[in-house]
């Protein structure tokens, strides 16, 4: 412990010297972090294919689910960093210490599934960018599996987070292709403010994808563990808040303009069957390098969440455990952790590179997700609501009621596409 | 290899070859020995030791053996100088609401049977005092850290036995044995086979959640109970050797010994 106090000790020293003006930028720059990252990791993959699916299916009519997910999204975001600030736990934790053995077992199970699930959509990213640049996916699969391996358990993970986190950032592109596309402005207002049911069950389905993919389990491990690891405590909550909602709302943002400039461009085309057609929607911007730009953006996303979406669940799972997680380790001091971070890795790989159509693989992982994530979001708001867990930061009666509604509404939307899918297959 | 070339000269080499043969079944016989023994030893614990999980959910029963109420939690007070802390008291679940009985109206035999000595025994409401510790509530699932911070593991069980008549805490088990137990069927918590225990003796106390004032002084039990503390070892991870059944069997009857000179 006393190892990790003393550079935060150091830096204390450093930064008192500091203007007060700087210090107060610094501040900020400080707080901005798990919440906005944990949001924006929301735009991966799985991510963009299903909200450019969404523009292209049902043009600008999914644009009020956004607004509602936005509502969710920020409500379980704050709990979850409320949580790990006030008890200094993550979330798998919290839940083997305040629910049965049972509870929590599931609980990692569900994840493990969800992130498996995933982390196969990440690799089909891949797969998919690269096979616009001309390469096979049964190439690039695997060197992409080896790379990712190798980078967070032998070198320098955090580095290589970065050069990823920057080349998703080509996703801010979508935007200015909204914008340039000329959508019809007038329409797209009154698609986000009033509710456009489609009857069908292609709809609710890619309602559900858009939750999953939204509202995804392992950004709340994440966020929580996050917070944990940030030293963020009761008295340094306020900054931590701010960041987490900003980090729900901006990251949403990018995913309304996502599916406004898909749907500008090619709306009503039908589901999506190519990834070359999502990139038709960066046309306004880019031109002719359009498919380039999009290949090198999707590349970025889905290499940067299949380092860290596998990676969150063996933190989570080996929290559960009570058993060594870190990077830091070798790998013979964390058996279980980087045993389940290269099983799922495995896993992804392999059944990204098994034949069929790899944006009908990604989405149906996030329907998966979508089905998974009421489950885990019931404890979430069960432990924010136990006065024994947060003592007077526990959910007051508004906050609880507007959160249950939240949950109740993805639940029941879960609970009536599974019943349709397994009346499907009946 | 030619005729005229021996490559086998008599006695020595064979005696070599058996002298390997000899000595690596040796080895197996004591290793299969050895788990005998540790198997045997683990399946005599069940009638000396007590599993938190088993109990936990199980009934409290009257004299006539009804049930009056359900378990939740084993209250023990861990004061300085005690290593092995006692059992102070059970909090029960009777219709909706939870009660506390004192140890002294209780008969807690192994493996998992909690009976009621007198009809007229006194509940209280549920109230935690100075050193108190609730098992449930603050061990089980609780992390372990050893001395200098690092998270070792959670405890899957907690063990208790009668010692010379008073029932204490004895140490706790961290072997994936009582996890799977404790994931199966109820009726298999009883059949308790400790594979991996800590030995109670080794653990210094509780420790507040990093990050707050570590070096506050306050007693061993004072954060007990809170969000994010942990159980913390007195030596480090690389110096922590569980006990074997074998080796908890015979730390179970030392104790017993050194009380029975400690009354003498």
């Amino acid at each position: 412990m006393s190892a990790v106090d003393a550079p935060a000790a150091r830096k204390g020293t450093r930064t008192a010297r500091l203007p007060r003006w700087l210090k107060g930028v610094l501040g900020l720059l400080a707080i901005l972090g798990p919440g906005l990252i944990s949001a924006n990791a929301g735009n991966d993959a799985g991510g963009i294919l299903t909200y450019a699916s969404a523009g292209s299916q049902f043009g600008y009519r999914t644009l009020f689910l956004l607004v509602l997910i936005t509502v969710a999204l920020v409500v379980v975001q704050e709990m979850c960093s409320r949580l790990g600030a006030y008890t200094g736990e993550g979330l798998g934790a919290l839940i083997r210490e305040q629910f049965s053995l049972r509870s929590g077992a599931a609980a990692m199970v569900l994840l493990f599934v969800a992130n498996a699930g995933l982390t196969v959509s990440e690799f089909a990213g891949v797969g998919a960018s690269m096979e616009l640049f001309g390469v096979s996916r049964y190439i690039a699969v695997p060197i992409a599996l080896a790379a990712i391996w190798a980078v967070t358990v032998l070198g320098n993970y955090s580095r290589a987070q970065r050069v990823f986190l920057v080349m998703g950032l080509v996703f801010l592109a979508y935007p200015v292709a909204a914008v340039l596309a000329h959508p019809h402005w007038g329409t797209v207002a009154n698609n986000l403010l009033w509710p456009h049911f489609v009857h069908s069950s292609a709809f609710l389905l890619l309602a559900v994808a858009l939750i999953g993919t939204t509202i995804t389990p392992y950004m709340q491990f994440y966020l929580t563990s996050a917070v944990v690891d940030k030293g963020v405590t009761p008295k340094t909550y306020k900054g931590e808040r701010i960041d987490t909602v900003n980090g729900a709302i901006l990251g949403d943002i990018v995913s309304i303009f996502i599916i406004i400039a898909t749907a500008a461009a090619i709306g009503g085309s039908g589901p999506l069957n190519s990834v070359s057609q999502a990139a038709e929607a960066l046309r306004p911007v880019a031109g002719a390098a359009a498919s380039q730009l999009f290949a090198f953006g999707l590349l970025g996303a889905s290499l940067l969440a299949a380092t860290i979406v596998p990676l969150s669940s063996a933190y989570a799972i080996a929290e559960t455990a009570g058993v060594e997680r870190s990077l830091g380790r070798k790998l013979h001091e964390a058996p279980v952790f980087y045993g389940l971070y290269t099983a799922q890795l495995v896993i992804g790989a392999v059944i990204a590179l098994m034949p069929g159509n790899l944006v009908q693989l990604v989405i149906n992982a996030q329907v998966l997700n979508g089905f998974i994530t009421p489950v885990l979001l019931t404890y979430i708001l069960i432990l924010a609501n136990r006065r024994s867990v947060l003592g007077d930061a526990a959910n007051g009666p508004i906050f609880r009621a507007v959160a249950t509604v939240s949950v109740a509404v993805v639940g029941v939307l879960s609970l009536v596409v599974l019943g349709q899918t397994v009346a499907g297959w009946l | 290899m030619g005729f005229n070339k021996p490559t086998w000269t008599p006695g020595h080499d064979r005696h070599a070859e058996s002298d390997t043969h000899f000595r690596q079944l040796k080895r197996l016989r004591a290793r299969g020995e050895r788990h005998a023994r540790e198997s045997i030893a683990a399946r005599q614990l069940e009638g000396s030791l007590m599993s938190l999980a088993a109990l936990l959910g199980s009934p409290v029963r009257d004299p006539d053996g009804h049930s009056v109420g359900e378990l939740r939690d084993v209250f023990v007070n861990w004061t300085a100088g005690t290593s092995y802390p006692p059992m102070t008291a059970i909090v029960m679940r009777a219709g909706h609401r939870d009660i506390m009985i004192s140890a002294r109206w209780l008969e807690v035999t192994a493996p998992a049977s909690i009976r009621l000595r007198s009809a007229n025994a006194y509940a209280r409401a549920v109230k935690r005092h100075s050193g108190d510790v609730a098992l449930a509530h603050d061990v089980l699932d609780h992390q372990i850290v050893d001395s200098v911070g690092t998270q070792i593991v959670r405890p899957s069980d907690v063990y208790l036995a009668t010692v010379r008549g008073r029932v204490e805490l004895v140490g706790i088990e961290v072997g994936p044995a009582a996890l799977l137990r404790r994931l199966g069927p109820k009726r298999l918590r009883g059949r308790i086979r400790p594979q991996r225990v800590i030995d109670w003796g080794a653990i210094h106390g509780f420790a507040p959640r990093p990050g707050e004032d570590e070096a506050a002084p306050r007693s061993r039990t004072a954060v007990a109970g809170q969000p994010g503390a942990a159980i913390a070892l007195d030596r480090t991870a690389g110096d922590l050797k569980p006990l074997r059944p074998t080796e908890a069997q015979s730390a179970l009857r030392r104790a017993g010994t050194r009380r029975a000179g400690d009354a003498s």
